[in-house]
């Protein structure tokens, strides 16, 4: 288990890029690295050499995420203006703008069958789920009022707490985890639409969390208090805690296998964890900023034989490694 | 047994005596001698005999009767016996006289002597025993060349005169010329072989000191040979052994010390040599009643020095320092100075130093060190000494010599290293690992508390690997190191959490059960902790909670753990765990400070005032010089001053006073703390005297980058604020940015807030914008940023639209941004509703109005612009063709004055062919050849001129064109361009400037109103980011930053230049 070094691109973008994520590859390309950036722009870029492929505009203010479809034809990429714009990754057709008004769209991830778009639905507490077929919006998951504001009295303005960032589908699309500023946790049943309980150890803005793609119990979340946490979902246990990154840990991602971890950091490094040693097994410091996001490329693809990791930074950069 | 015999007068009969037994009542011999008329010689005899005995009153009778004037009478026939009786008692009193302390009986004693000897000499002035005790006499009084001539006298007249040899060569060894003595020994051993064998003794003391010690030795062996009860060649000898510093030499040294006790219980030599034995042997009993005795046997002043010496370091090991000091000083008393013997200043030093008595301490260590300039020892303790006298420059001198002296004296380094400790990490460290170097050489056990030394000055320069490699050294084996190498990290088991950070006593239960060993030596306790506090520097923190875990497991009363702990609850927002934690520490220790001043925070944060406030003084009851306490204190009374929407301005001041004076005080207590320093400077800048407050930071920050340990970004931004608050607004970003990058990782968004508030100050809207945005990106549940940035882009937009010039584009990309921001305020009006974000609805309400009225301007702006720009295109057209004319007509009258030029030239030219052809002509007439010449020269002279003139006109044309270059650079940046026409279309461009200039010196009345009321906005907009923010004294109400002004300058600029250039034109044309 091992990450290389293949390329930085600098300059990637005009400005910070806070969104990475890999589009699968289809029966006609190899896979293609999505980024989203301040600089309003989402940017497409083919192969090892990181050639650009295109660059989308529409969205006013920065990007915040940008998520594939399984298929790897549909893409969806969120801005600050709480936009979410869905578009044919092969020609940038815009499929549909969804709005999420007046709350904000913050991270999104498509479920692994493709059937649901999750949109972490910021200062409304929720969970905005979109059908992909008709791009109707679906009843959404609403954490409970207790359990956002749960024993945490300090925060001053109420509902600042429950703001949710992010969003993870597991592997078999029946769980979906959504993450808050304040550090809670919580897990919904997907299938039934229900919130199940939440998960207890962070008390600080969890940003980024990635379900293991081999046990679907397992959840990685990442948060502002420097750690990296592994639960048990179902049992709602802490497996594990990782401790190591000097500041923030900004994103998660899982690898194909499962077997490793990557995390990117406010401290600059990418780490690779270890997951049967627990530990750490290398820091890379190819970004000079906060590093937004990591994202493990999806297997699949013609020739493809190495795995591929992406990391992109506050520094415009875009850093590829392969992944062994 | 010896008999002499008195022979009877006037028969052959003798009495005989028995020297054994002689009467006790001498007065039966000198009877006996008197009557029988006994040869002098006996009367020498009996007396010598007595003498031995040690009944001296005996012999001095015989002999003063013996040299009395009947006797001289008598005898007068017998002068060798006369003069032997006579040299005697001078011998007698010279040996009473050497040995006597008190001067003037001393005198005395000498002045008997030297009468016997002069009656001697009166006899025979040449006799030389009588010569010889005279030098000895001298040799006594120390007047030692004296005594050398009289044994040289002696010697011309009797080369073999040994005792006169032996007399020399006790002048030489007293001059410590031990080589000359040495071959006056010898001499003398060869004309008496068989001398006794105090000779030897004299030899061998000669070669001891020569170094010569085999030699000595064996001497010394000889005269044991020859008389086995020579104490001096035993004590001689025990000393050599001794000084071997060899077990076996040392052990054999005492041997011989105790024969010499045995036969002679008074030699104070050997007395001494035993005490010192017994002293290290820790029989101080003995060592009291030796001393006593060699006290009593001796008037040898120094050994009389080191007997007391022995006496007191007796008594100073036994701890009684009152006693010691006495006889210390007894035996300082003997002594001439530290030079003869140091040892008891040394002694007196180190009870002084025990009794505290510190003066009197550096006085005797001093006179050692007069004595031994480079006594290690010495030089230690007298470190010690300054140390606690506070003079640390001395201090560090004495260790820094007392290594370099002996550079593998490990106490030496370790102080030395302790001394740096505070001053100087990089030597500090430095001297700490030549100790553990050479006690790693000895293969001596190196001590914690060195290792941990080095573990934590490797931690404080953040060399934390080696830190790391110290500690573990330090430790050695134990549960620590699994936990260390990440190894039982998880105590899980199903169902459990890996470690709660409030203590996990089941599990190390249950780990305890399972046989682990958990525990943890108390002296091990500190470096574990330190171990645990390097890997929280490592971001380990799970290692580090469970490594303060066990501390505390097993450990309970370790608060600092419970106090880390704590301290890394708080930094990960688990404010309950921190609570907890700090309860435990109280539960133990009711008033432990520390967690008292945690406490207090925790009261801050979850925004309980006066409970914090009642904390904080509750510390300061405890421990009224706890300057953290008093820094919160002071601090609480700064927040109390700048808090809350409804300022009182009484109160605001009066906080403000009380905080000031607490930091202050805080500062007397310790002038060197950088928060209360800070804490003032922000006291001032609050009052308006910037200044003032940013040389307090300055000095701060100054003092902050010097230590490693120390990380103050506040005084960063408080300088940043300084700057900012004075309108320096490059230096204020310069200053955020810095300090955002090197603390925060750029995580911090209230400093980025900072920033976007300097740049909307200083009018730079995209830059706010921007700046904005990455502080919501961060904090996306802050939706002031969210209004701040719509403000920002706003403003952007009537910036641009109030622009009396702009392009279409920009136009475009303002309404762009207005809706942007119209679209920010819609949706916080939206949140505003549900939440209650603490800004007000109708305010939000209000700039979702005011965006769309804007829009609906810019439309027509847009229009307007759009028109402009055609017309703008057109004046260029007309511009264009107008400098074209120009041009053309410029061109036409160069052409025309080339022309003239020309023709004047041709002129002139066929003027100088008529004149030559007028020369020609008057070739012949030779008279007015000089005529020609003049005129020739004058025409050349004219062509120079004209030359001139056109080269003028030339640097005139330049001249002209250069204006018109400049502000083509300045408009676009096209440098390098000399297309003349490009030039003249700017040289347009600017011209209509200026007129707009002029025209907008009156602005219509309705662009006036509109910025007011965009003002008023903007004040919500800063009240409200008091509230938010600790950047209060930044106060902005006040100013007014005109942007027409800022504006018209702009365009002066360049108006201002060109006018400069005119008249310098000018000037030149004047030329």
């Amino acid at each position: 288990m091992k990450i290389r070094s293949l390329k930085n691109l600098t300059n990637a973008h005009n400005d910070s890029i806070w969104a990475v994520t890999w589009a699968p590859a289809t029966a006609d390309r190899g896979a293609l690295l999505i980024t989203g950036s301040v600089d309003e722009s989402v940017k497409l870029w083919k192969g090892d050499e990181l050639e650009l492929d295109r660059t989308n505009t529409g969205h006013s203010l920065g990007v915040v995420s940008v998520a594939a479809h399984p298929s790897g034809t549909v893409a969806a990429s969120t801005s600050l203006d709480s936009f979410v714009r869905v578009f044919d990754v092969d020609s940038n057709a815009t499929i549909t703008t969804l709005e999420t008004a007046p709350s904000e769209a913050w991270l999104i991830q498509f479920d692994p069958k493709g059937e649901i778009l999750a949109v972490a639905g910021g200062g409304s507490g929720s969970v905005k789920l979109w059908n992909t077929n008709n791009w109707r919006m679906e009843v959404p998951l609403t954490l409970p009022q207790a359990e956002a504001s749960e024993g945490r009295s300090s925060e001053k303005h109420s509902g600042s707490g429950k703001f949710v960032l992010a969003v993870a589908w597991s592997n078999d699309g029946k769980r979906l985890a959504c993450s808050t500023m304040n550090g809670v946790v919580a897990i919904f049943d997907a299938v039934r639409g229900k919130f199940l309980h939440t998960l207890e150890g962070h008390s600080m803005p969890v940003r980024s969390m990635a379900f293991s793609p081999v046990d679907t119990r397992v959840l990685f979340t990442v948060s502002d208090d420097k750690h990296v946490h592994m639960y048990d979902v179902e049992s709602r246990s802490l497996i594990s805690a990782f401790s190591g990154h000097a500041s923030w840990v900004l994103s998660v991602d899982v690898s194909p296998d499962g077997s490793c971890l990557a995390t990117g950091s406010s401290d600059r490094t990418v780490r690779l964890w270890d997951l049967n040693m627990r530990a750490a097994v290398q820091t890379l410091s190819d970004h000079s900023d906060q590093v937004w996001s990591v994202a493990f490329r999806p297997p699949g693809g013609d020739g493809v034989r190495a795995g591929r990791l992406a990391s992109v930074s506050d520094d415009r950069s875009i850093s590829l490694y392969e992944y062994t | 047994m010896g008999y002499v015999y008195i022979p009877v007068q006037n028969s052959r009969e003798e009495v005989r005596v028995a020297l054994d037994q002689l009467p006790r009542d001498v007065t039966d011999i000198l009877d006996i001698l008197k009557a029988e008329q006994a040869p002098l010689n006996l009367w020498l005899t009996f007396a010598r005999e007595y003498f031995k005995q040690g009944k001296e009153k005996e012999f001095l009778l015989i002999l003063q009767e013996g040299s009395s004037p009947e006797i001289d009478e008598y005898y007068s026939e017998v002068k060798y016996d006369r003069i032997a009786i006579l040299n005697a008692l001078g011998a007698y009193y010279t040996n009473l006289g050497k040995v006597e302390q008190k001067q003037r009986e001393r005198e005395s004693n000498f002045i008997s002597a030297t009468q016997f000897y002069n009656r001697a000499s009166r006899i025979d002035q040449d006799e030389p025993t009588t010569w010889v005790g005279k030098g000895q006499l001298l040799l006594a009084k120390g007047e030692l060349d004296q005594s050398y001539e009289l044994f040289k006298i002696v010697l011309e007249g009797q080369p073999d005169n040994v005792t006169a040899i032996l007399g020399q060569a006790c002048v030489q060894f007293n001059r410590s010329r031990y080589q000359d003595a040495l071959n006056l020994y010898k001499k003398a051993m060869q004309i008496h072989p068989r001398c006794p064998a105090s000779v030897r003794l004299g030899l061998g003391l000669c070669r001891y000191r020569l170094g010569q010690v085999k030699k000595a030795r064996q001497a010394f062996e000889r005269v044991l040979q020859l008389d086995p009860e020579n104490v001096e060649a035993l004590v001689a000898l025990g000393v050599m052994n001794i000084n071997t510093n060899e077990p076996d030499g040392v052990r054999e040294g005492l041997e011989n010390m105790k024969a010499a006790y045995e036969i002679y219980p008074y030699c104070s030599m050997a007395l001494n040599h035993l005490a010192n034995h017994f002293f290290f042997k820790g029989q101080h009993y003995i060592v009291d009643q030796l001393m006593d005795a060699a006290l009593a046997s001796t008037d040898h002043l120094r050994n009389k020095a080191v007997s007391y010496y022995n006496l007191a370091r007796s008594y100073h090991t036994k701890g009684d320092y009152t006693n010691a000091a006495v006889f210390y000083r007894a035996s300082v008393q003997e002594l001439k100075d530290a030079q003869e013997f140091s040892l008891p200043y040394y002694g007196l030093g180190q009870v002084h130093l025990k009794l505290g008595d510190l003066k009197t301490s550096l006085v005797h260590f001093e006179k050692v060190l007069e004595a031994h300039p480079d006594n290690c020892e010495t030089l230690k303790a007298m470190g010690i000494i300054y140390l606690q006298q506070g003079r640390q420059d001395k201090a560090l001198e004495n260790f820094k010599k007392a290594t370099k002296q002996s550079p593998r004296d490990v106490d030496a380094w370790i102080e030395l290293g302790e001394l740096l400790v505070s001053t100087d990490v990089g030597q500090a460290l430095e001297a700490f690992k030549i100790a553990h170097n050479l006690l790693t050489k000895n293969e001596d056990p190196v001590p914690f508390g060195l290792l941990n030394n080095i573990g934590v000055l490797h931690f404080e320069r953040n060399e934390l690997e080696a830190a790391l490699q110290a500690y573990r050294e330090a430790l050695g084996e134990g549960i620590w190191v699994e936990f260390s190498e990440g190894r039982s990290l998880s105590l899980c088991r199903e169902g459990a959490l890996p470690i709660s950070i409030t203590a996990d006593k089941p599990q190390f239960e249950q780990l305890e059960e399972e046989g682990l060993s958990l525990e943890v030596p108390g002296e091990k306790v500190t470096v574990l902790f330190n171990l645990a506090r390097l890997y929280e520097q490592q971001y380990e923190t799970q290692k580090a909670i469970i490594l303060y875990q066990l501390i505390v497991y097993k450990h309970p009363e370790y608060a600092d753990a419970y106090m880390r702990l704590a301290a890394l609850a708080l930094a990960r927002n688990d404010f309950a765990a921190s609570h907890e934690l700090v309860s435990r520490v109280l539960k133990v220790t009711e008033d432990h400070a520390d967690a008292l001043s945690v406490r207090g925070n925790l009261e801050l944060k979850a925004d309980d005032w006066l409970k914090a406030k009642e904390t904080y003084k509750s510390v300061q009851n405890v421990d009224g010089n706890h300057s953290y306490a008093l820094l919160a204190l002071g601090n609480w009374n700064y927040y109390a001053a700048v808090r809350g929407e409804r300022k009182d301005p009484k109160l605001e001041a009066t906080h403000l006073e009380k905080a000031k004076e607490l930091y202050q005080n805080v500062l007397v207590r310790k002038p060197n703390n950088m928060y209360a320093a800070n804490g003032i400077g922000i006291v001032l800048a609050e009052k308006g005297i910037f200044d003032l407050s940013k040389e307090v930071f300055t000095q701060v920050q100054e003092a902050a980058a010097g230590n490693i340990a120390v990380e103050m970004p506040d005084v960063w931004i408080n300088l940043a604020h300084i700057y900012l608050a004075q309108g320096q607004f490059a230096l204020a970003v310069k200053m955020y940015q810095n300090c955002l990058r090197r603390f925060y990782y750029n995580t911090e968004s209230h400093i980025l807030l900072y920033l976007a508030r300097t740049h909307y100050e200083a009018e730079q809207w995209q830059d706010c914008k921007r700046t904005l945005l990455r502080a919501i990106h961060l904090v996306p549940s802050n939706y002031t940023l969210r209004f701040d940035a719509a403000i920002a882009m706003q403003k952007f937009s009537t910036a641009i639209l109030q622009r009396p010039k702009r392009t279409a584009d920009e136009v475009r990309q303002s309404v762009a941004e207005l809706k942007n921001a119209l679209r920010l305020f819609s949706q916080l009006s939206g949140v505003a509703a549900s939440h209650g974000h603490g800004f007000d609805q109708k305010k939000v309400d209000m700039h979702v109005e005011y965006c769309k009225h804007l829009l609906d301007a810019a439309k027509v702006h847009l229009e307007a612009a759009e028109r402009e720009e055609q017309q703008n295109r057109q004046k260029q057209e007309v511009a264009r063709q107008l400098h074209q004319a120009e041009e053309a007509r410029r061109k036409a009258e160069e052409e025309r004055k080339q022309q003239m030029e020309r023709r004047l030239r041709e002129e002139e030219a066929s003027r100088l062919q008529r004149e030559e052809e007028k020369l020609r002509n008057l070739m012949a007439n030779w008279n007015t050849r000089k005529d020609v010449d003049e005129e020739e020269e004058n025409a050349g002279e004219k062509k120079e001129k004209k030359e001139k003139n056109r080269k003028k006109k030339e640097k005139k044309r330049d001249q002209f064109l250069e204006p018109e270059e400049d502000v083509n650079y300045n408009r676009s940046p096209t440098p390098g361009e000399e297309d003349e026409q490009d030039a003249l279309a700017a040289a347009g461009l600017l011209a209509e400037s200026e007129e707009e200039y002029l025209r907008r010196e009156a602005p219509p009345a309705k662009k006036g109103r509109l910025r007011r009321s965009l003002y008023e906005l903007d004040d919500g907009d800063d009240t409200r980011r008091r509230n938010t923010t600790e950047e209060q004294f930044v106060d902005s109400d006040a100013e007014n930053p005109g942007g027409l002004e800022d504006s018209d300058t702009e365009e002066q600029r360049p108006v201002k230049r060109r006018r400069g250039k005119q008249t310098r034109v000018s000037e030149s044309d004047e030329d």
